[in-house]
């Protein structure tokens, strides 16, 4: 196997934006990685776009807007995991030697409000089909059995939107005091609505490249160690799941991408500096610092009160604001992950940079136990 | 061995939100799981495959009308579609009960006051009309509620169901 760099990264800012078209989103994406690596289209040589919502074909009406070059283009739909999983394949292509050259790239525009079930599923119809509900499940299980108090779900949300305040790219892009988020409405107990992350629209891009093409376009090297993903185990819980064994417990999705992508990598959780992860509300950030190997089980509370998950603590967490400053458009939020994790390893990701970060993780959860999880190396 | 025919018998007035999630034995309502004969694993609802063997070699059993409360969530604002539920909407309890064959199933709860509920509390099962089809016919649903401090299970949920679920 090659090894695969990072050769540019863009994102289109996350948000809303009216009537702004989610293919033009996708468009100002992948150009603003075609500037960053200094790189023409025609070197480019295949393309994976990540999406959910943007319809059949979105990613060949992107790349209809940037040059029609005869490249294979390929549409991948795997929930929160979609542009995880266009990374993946990505770079495996690069890895594998069919290309110097890739392209992985996700955009979204997505209606308001909590995300729709599917109208074939029963319990759909009776109500068990609400992501939060799931988050909710874990969270009221984790704290039932680690301790982990109301008072850490409201201090990750302070933290993460304290991040996003800092950066340009986010969508909410200011503070929440801890009174706003410990009195924002109840959605589904323990968590509140400032506890949760919003879908929204949003667009992010990266190239890959074999080590050659890098070391011509830039003198700041960063290595994608690892790009992971996993579908669950037998014995796991997902979002959703109608019903789970309860006498085989299998290691997490998360876990076991965590693991192949640190022996891939040759690292463990110890080396890393950064880490951008899944917070599609504050209780999976805390679930998912631990599944990860950040700290040991039922610890991840501590590792928060510790302050440890601070820019400028012992192991930063979603120094980008996460998904709960930003919000979460399904395609873009994997790469916009590894963009941050990019800024920062060439320490470019000004009053958000963290001291000395050489290597940085991302980690994507989608619905059914989809997980994306990527490593970068300076 | 328990036998799928007497599953899904359709009555007039009432159909079930999905065939063959529960029936009625002599002893009240139960849901139907299916489990592997090789691993011993029960899943709900029925699936002729195994997901830990990987192989077709299930049988559909009734499962128990008790179990505990493993963890658990109210439902505070109204489901995007395809929910049908009461309109206006009323905020509902999820949990996660554990039943004795050894799996933890989703299920609406009749409780929805998160202070009336505890991790390892004991629940049991009812059936419940969920809402009312075109045509009149009452869609069957299950739920759990607390346990303590009520009657035997067989005369409530009797009661609850009107003794015809199909």
């Amino acid at each position: 196997m090659r090894e695969v760099f990072v050769l540019g990264v863009g994102v289109h800012p996350f948000g809303r934006f009216g009537e702004k078209d989610v293919i033009e989103i996708g468009r100002e994406a992948v150009t603003s990685a075609l500037n960053d690596a200094g790189l023409s289209w025609q070197q480019v040589g295949a393309a994976y776009c990540g999406t959910v919502f943007a319809g059949p074909m979105a990613g060949n009406k992107v790349l209809a807007r940037v040059g029609l070059t005869g490249i294979p283009i390929m549409n991948l739909e795997n929930a929160c995991a979609s542009g995880g999983s266009a990374l993946r394949a990505a770079y495996q292509a690069i890895a594998g030697g069919f290309c110097d050259v890739t392209l992985a790239f996700g955009m979204e525009k997505m209606p308001r409000g909590f995300i729709e079930g599917n109208p074939n599923d029963w319990f759909a119809v009776m109500g068990l089909a609400v992501n939060p509900q799931y988050f909710a499940l874990k969270a009221r299980w984790h704290m039932a059995n680690f301790g982990t108090t109301e008072e850490q779900l409201v201090r990750v949300s302070v933290k993460n939107h304290r991040n996003g305040a800092l950066n340009p790219f986010a969508m909410y892009r200011k503070e929440m005091s801890y009174e706003d988020i410990a009195h924002s409405q109840m959605v589904n107990d323990p968590l509140r609505l400032l506890m949760l992350c919003a879908p929204n629209e949003g667009g992010a891009a990266v190239l890959l490249s074999t080590k050659e093409v890098a070391k011509r376009c830039s003198t700041k090297l960063i290595k994608l160690a690892a790009a992971v993903l996993d579908s669950p185990l037998y014995g796991t819980v997902e979002v959703p799941h109608i019903s789970v064994s309860a006498r085989v417990e299998s290691p997490t999705v998360t876990m076991t991408a965590a693991q192949e992508a640190y022996k891939a990598a040759g690292i463990g959780p110890e080396d890393l500096n950064v880490v951008e992860l899944q917070d599609t509300d504050s209780a999976s950030e805390i679930i998912y610092s631990e599944e990860l190997g950040l700290c040991a089980r039922g610890e991840g509370g501590r590792l928060l009160d510790e302050g440890a998950t601070e820019i400028g603590g012992r192991i930063p967490i979603n120094p980008s604001g996460g998904l709960l400053s930003k919000g979460e458009p399904l395609g873009a939020s994997a790469l916009a992950q590894v963009a941050e994790v990019v800024w920062q390893l060439r320490e470019e990701a000004g009053a958000r940079q963290v001291k000395d970060a050489r290597v940085g993780l991302t980690h994507v959860y989608g619905a059914l136990g989809n997980c994306a999880v990527s490593v970068l190396q300076r | 061995m328990f036998s799928t025919a007497i599953m899904t018998q359709p009555t007039q007035n009432q159909v079930p939100i999905f065939p063959g999630l529960f029936e009625c034995l002599d002893d009240g309502p139960h849901l139907i799981g299916s489990r592997c004969r090789d691993c011993g694993e029960v899943r709900f609802p029925v699936n002729s495959f195994c997901p830990q063997c990987c192989t077709e070699t299930t049988d559909n059993i009734p499962l128990s009308q008790r179990g505990h409360l493993y963890s658990f969530t109210v439902q505070r604002f109204k489901p995007p579609p395809p929910y049908r539920g009461a309109e206006p909407f009323v905020p509902y309890g999820v949990g996660m009960i554990e039943l004795p064959e050894g799996l933890r199933i989703t299920s609406v709860l009749e409780e929805s006051d998160p202070d009336k509920l505890r991790v390892g509390m004991e629940m049991k099962l009812v059936i419940t009309k969920f809402f009312e089809k075109d045509g009149g016919h009452a869609v069957l649903s299950y739920k759990f509620k607390p346990a303590e401090a009520t009657s035997p299970v067989e005369d409530t949920t009797r009661g609850e169901i009107g003794g015809s679920l199909p």
